[in-house]
């Protein structure tokens, strides 16, 4: 009896030992960051898009696929074979800044024509149109995509080929091994989170869109053209949305698909909910705490149990979880359900 | 309904102001209104809440909106702010028509807005939801700086969250903000609501600085405040006006208002 | 909701206490007053499968055979149908958005799918063996309705602490969750992305009274029982079977739905949508109200998934568990209406002709054929650019590409018809169709 009970828990004691070891650590620490990275791009438009206007956007997912698929485009017109690492890198800061101002510019003008007009309706109708944008737009992608002769529902293996070699290498920092791609992308969300809080508290648009976020009520009271924030957040959230996209196509546990708009909708959605309506702090408060728990459990899932699954429902677990303690999310402000 | 029987002069009366105002012995300033509402009506969803308001406001003026909860105080001052845009019926400032208008757009001719809770921005520092308020026109930083000479309390709290702020303090940043842009008109909304008697001073005694640069509105349930601050009143019952008159000519607990005022 | 349009039908106008209020009507004069239109409802669709065959024959089949939706298609119309009116018994009526409704659905689909296959037979005390691959199916369609309902209520009583898009997004998790899960789950077969079909039958699924034997038909394309009536001479293909029985199921199902609307449970769930507070203020336990709609809705919704795999013979993760299951039966209902009950029906129906109509030919006709059929070949070879002709760039925009139009109709309805088609008519004739509806078309032929 005593054998039997002993050998589970010795197994788990191993696995438990083998996690703790530094070099592991270290290795999961990063896999989580660079997540947390991915999801706080993800979601960073969203957020700010929900936080300002109540606006679920779920087109979020569709304008990140959109952007995949443009940068892609761009660094496959701009990178050859031999083409080496550094002119790759500059394709993709040329694609990155592509795919921002087109998303961007898609943003505004759907937000002009067919946001606006539902202003004063409730929020159902906001879900209801931009899930028809989706449709819209996912449908749309695939009649170009198979015109041209891609497959829309696997990876763009292109897009991928164009990554310079040293993304694709494991490095060794600090005695620890990491993926060159995972830490291309910590920086990238680095950038991202600077980036956005630099435009939210050191620009006059980024206050306008912190106060309205409170209450835009009292913003058009003191003068401001609340419709015309609106509009511009709107496409800077999806400006963001469609660079993360450029991001992803390099990444091959993403990859530019025609899924990859619902891949990354949902956690999206349990980022911007679990961090708290209306706060951009929140988002990256739950991208990382998303990002790590999603890592950790990769790793035991790998490691431990055997269920390959349990990974893709991490992030709605802790979604369930949170709305459960606590409603409002880690940094929420607003009633529960006040929207 | 109680009439005082003297004659009114006719100084701010409006042709066709057919409502059911009695001539009170009020002493209406002469020439133009700054602002003139006329016969408005106003809803929620399908709730009737206005139901032909008239009033108007004289350039230097405190005007007092008094009446029980519920009437239709802050539905008449959201109403001239465009926020609950009138059905019916019509909102002059300075001789132009305000209804039709956006929110934004009635704000910048000059229309500040101190409302009921105060609404200041909790996340932002006090000096961030004094910028909120400034023109983009202006400096953001001179403005700032003419705020603060008026309020000093707040200067000293420049950096602190607004949320932090007491109820007197988060007052004051209200009536600031209101101020800045150098709005002409001020539509003040239960600036007393919950506050301690003597931050309720404080809070007054701000409101009579305000007052010598700007037209004030008053919503107010405290009576003795409302009478104090203002030269003129309106009483409100029922989405209407229902009596007006000079504000020294009547006392806090006089017959004639108690009985549109008692629960 | 001060000064916005709820687009929900005439409650909108009422206080509380009004939609609370009883009109004394008892509930079969409800049924009897309702009749009329519903009678002419069924009898329509009843009567569908026979026109189209005629349609189908005549002179201008071509043109039918593209217009209408093939008899297959409505089966899948009527237990989608189904599927969609729970989704608006609960996100209509109570106004909480149920975007987790796949949950009941894949779940009533999959159980059905495992008992006939053998992976559920237990054996309990007094009972003996249960749940065998010879479990009538009338009986697994219940069982998938209860495990619906008990799904619902556990979901239920965690979700609706919340409400808004908050109750929206924990339900999606819940049903997201359940996806991952059955995706993974070898237990369900041996490769659990791909689904699960029924295996080992040589008979399809028997609606009816299932111990008596000519009270009974077999539904499925391939494994139905075709029908021969008044001695030969009216001859039901297998399909046009299960039309019929599946319809029959949900009509039952319907009736009872419209019967806990109409009731004084009903109202009290529209007194939820039009004002919760309100209603908690005067006294009802909402919480409870909601969980019991959602049971209800649950219900169901297994039962349609119980349907559809009856039909189908298989579910795969994809088209019982996926979040977009819900979003179409949310498409469903923003065409119909919303909070019309059977409007979702009539969506899905409008939705899936459009389908049909945009999709390749082989599948019930299309555009495409019926342009290659009759307009000249001349036309269709005219390059428009590039060498694109008129042909291809049909082809490239429209066949297979349904969803794109009915991703711009979406939008536009909800835009401009924002009570979908049912809910507008009911608008404009000033109440149910039942109520207003005969008076108004009296008033029209007049």
């Amino acid at each position: 009896m005593s054998t039997l009970a002993t050998l589970p828990t010795l197994l788990f004691l191993d696995t438990l030992f083998e996690f703790l070891r530094p070099s592991t650590l270290a290795g999961v620490a990063v896999e989580g960051l660079s997540l947390a990275a991915l999801y706080v791009m993800i979601t960073a438009g969203l957020s700010l898009i929900f936080g300002l206007m109540g606006v679920l956007n779920f087109a979020h997912g569709a304008v990140t696929m959109l952007g995949a698929y443009l940068g892609g485009l761009v660094t496959v017109l701009l990178v050859g074979g031999a083409t080496g690492d550094p002119v790759r890198f500059l394709a993709f800061f040329v694609a990155t800044l592509v795919a921002f101002g087109a998303l961007a510019a898609l943003g505004g003008g759907m937000e002009i024509a067919l946001v606006r007009p539902i202003y004063d309706r409730p929020p159902l109708y906001q879900i209801l149109l931009t899930f028809g944008v989706t449709l819209i737009l996912e449908e749309l992608a695939r009649i170009v995509l198979l015109f041209y002769g891609i497959q829309p529902i696997s990876d763009w293996q292109d897009a991928l080929a164009t990554r310079p070699a040293v993304l694709g290498e494991g490095l060794g920092v600090a005695g620890v091994a990491v993926d060159g791609l995972e830490l291309f992308q910590i920086l990238f969300g680095i950038l991202t989170v600077v980036g956005v809080w630099a435009f939210l508290t050191r620009t006059r648009y980024g206050l306008y869109v912190r106060a309205g976020s409170e209450d835009d009520e009292m913003l058009a009271a003191l003068g401001v053209d609340v419709r015309q924030v609106f509009t511009v957040v709107f496409a800077l959230g999806t400006g963001v949305a469609g660079a993360a996209g450029v991001l992803l196509a390099w990444d091959p546990s993403w990859a530019a698909s025609v899924p990859l708009a619902a891949e990354t909708l949902l956690p999206a959605f349990v980022v911007v909910i679990v961090g708290g309506l209306g706060t951009f702090r929140g988002t990256v408060a739950a991208a990382l705490l998303v990002g790590v728990t999603d890592a950790i459990m990769k790793w035991w899932f790998q490691n431990y149990v055997e269920f390959t699954g349990l990974p893709e429902i991490t992030v709605f677990l802790v979604l369930v979880i949170m709305l459960i303690v606590r409603p409002q999310g880690l940094y929420g402000v607003s009633e529960v359900g006040g929207h | 309904m109680t009439d005082g029987g003297s004659t009114v002069p006719d100084g701010g009366s409006e042709s066709g102001n057919e409502s059911a105002t009695p001539s009170g012995e009020s002493a209406v300033p002469d020439g133009e209104p700054l602002l003139s509402v006329d016969g408005v009506h106003s809803y929620y969803g399908d709730s009737h809440i206005l139901e032909g308001v008239d009033l108007e406001v004289h350039e230097g003026e405190v005007v007092a909106l008094i009446g029980r909860n519920g009437v239709g105080k802050t539905t008449t001052l959201r109403s001239i702010l465009q926020l609950t845009p009138p059905r019916e019926g019509s909102v002059t400032f300075r001789g132009e028509e305000l209804v039709g208008l956006d929110t934004h757009e009635v704000a910048q001719r000059g229309v500040g807005w101190v409302p009921e809770e105060r609404r200041i921005f909790a996340q932002l520092s006090v000096a961030e939801n004094v910028r909120a308020a400034v023109p983009e026109s202006e400096d953001v930083d001179a403005g700032l700086e003419r705020a603060f000479d008026r309020f000093p309390d707040l200067r000293e709290r420049r950096a602190a969250d607004a949320g932090d702020l007491s109820g007197g303090q988060q007052q004051m940043l209200a009536v600031a903000r209101g101020l800045v842009g150098g709005n002409d008109l001020l539509l003040v909304d239960e600036p007393s609501e919950g506050l301690a008697p003597m931050i309720v001073d404080a809070v007054a005694e701000a409101l009579a600085d305000a007052a010598r640069e700007a037209t004030i509105l008053l919503v107010e349930q405290n009576l003795p405040l409302a009478l104090d601050l203002a030269d003129r009143f309106y009483v409100v019952d029922h989405g209407t006006v229902v009596d007006t008159g000079d504000a020294d000519a009547v006392d806090a607990d006089s017959e004639r208002l108690r009985r549109y005022l008692s629960a | 909701m001060s000064g916005a349009d709820t687009g929900q039908p005439s409650d909108r106008t009422q206080t509380t206490e009004e939609i609370l209020a009883d009109d004394g009507t008892p509930w079969y004069s409800q049924y009897l007053r309702d009749h009329r239109v519903h009678v002419l409802t069924v009898l329509l669709l009843a009567a569908y499968p026979p026109v189209y065959a005629a349609l189908a024959g005549s002179p201008v089949s071509g043109e039918a055979i593209a217009l209408l939706p093939e008899v297959q298609t409505m089966v899948a119309v009527l237990y989608f149908g189904l599927f969609a009116m729970s989704f608006d018994f609960i996100s209509g009526y109570t106004g909480y958005l149920s975007f987790g409704h796949a949950a009941f659905y894949g779940t009533g689909a999959y159980l059905t799918v495992l008992i006939a296959n053998g992976k559920l037979v237990t054996t309990l005390p007094v009972v003996g063996t249960v749940l065998t691959p010879q479990t009538p199916f009338m009986l697994s369609l219940v069982l998938a309705g209860l495990a619906g309902a008990v799904l619902a209520l556990l979901i239920g009583s965690v979700s609706f602490r919340l409400s808004g898009v908050y109750f929206a997004m924990i339900t999606l998790g819940f049903s997201q969750v359940l996806y991952v899960f059955v995706r993974n789950w070898d237990f369900v077969s041996d490769a659990p992305r791909d689904g699960v079909a029924v295996t080992g039958r040589t008979t399809g699924f028997e609606i009816g009274v299932p111990a008596v034997d000519g009270l009974n038909v077999a539904v499925g394309v391939l494994l139905g029982d075709s029908v021969s009536l008044f001695g030969g001479a009216v001859e039901l293909s297998a399909t046009e079977v299960s039309f019929y029985a599946i319809g029959a199921v949900v009509l039952v199902s319907y009736l009872a739905m419209q019967r806990v609307v109409h009731s004084p449970f009903g109202r009290v769930m529209i007194a939820i949508r039009e004002n919760e507070e309100r209603a908690r203020a005067i006294g009802y336990d909402t919480y409870r109200y909601k969980l019991g709609a959602f049971a209800i809705s649950g219900f169901f919704a297994g039962v349609a998934g119980s349907l559809f795999a009856a039909f189908r013979q298989s579910v795969t993760p994809e088209n019982g568990f996926y979040f977009l299951v819900a979003g179409d039966a949310l498409l469903a209902s923003i065409i119909g209406g919303f909070g019309t009950l059977v409007g979702p029906l009539y969506g899905r129906l409008f939705e899936e002709s459009v389908q049909e109509f945009l999709s390749k030919s082989g599948s019930g006709g299309g555009l495409l054929p019926w342009l290659e059929a009759n307009v000249p070949s001349s036309v269709l070879q005219a390059e428009l650019f590039n060498g694109l002709t008129v042909a291809e760039a049909i082809d490239t925009f429209l066949n297979g590409h349904a969803e794109l139009y009915v991703g711009v109709m979406f939008v536009l309805f909800v835009l401009y018809v924002p009570n979908g088609l049912l809910g507008t008519v009911r608008d404009r004739a000033g109440g149910t169709l039942a109520k207003a509806g005969i008076p108004a078309l009296r008033r029209w032929f007049r």
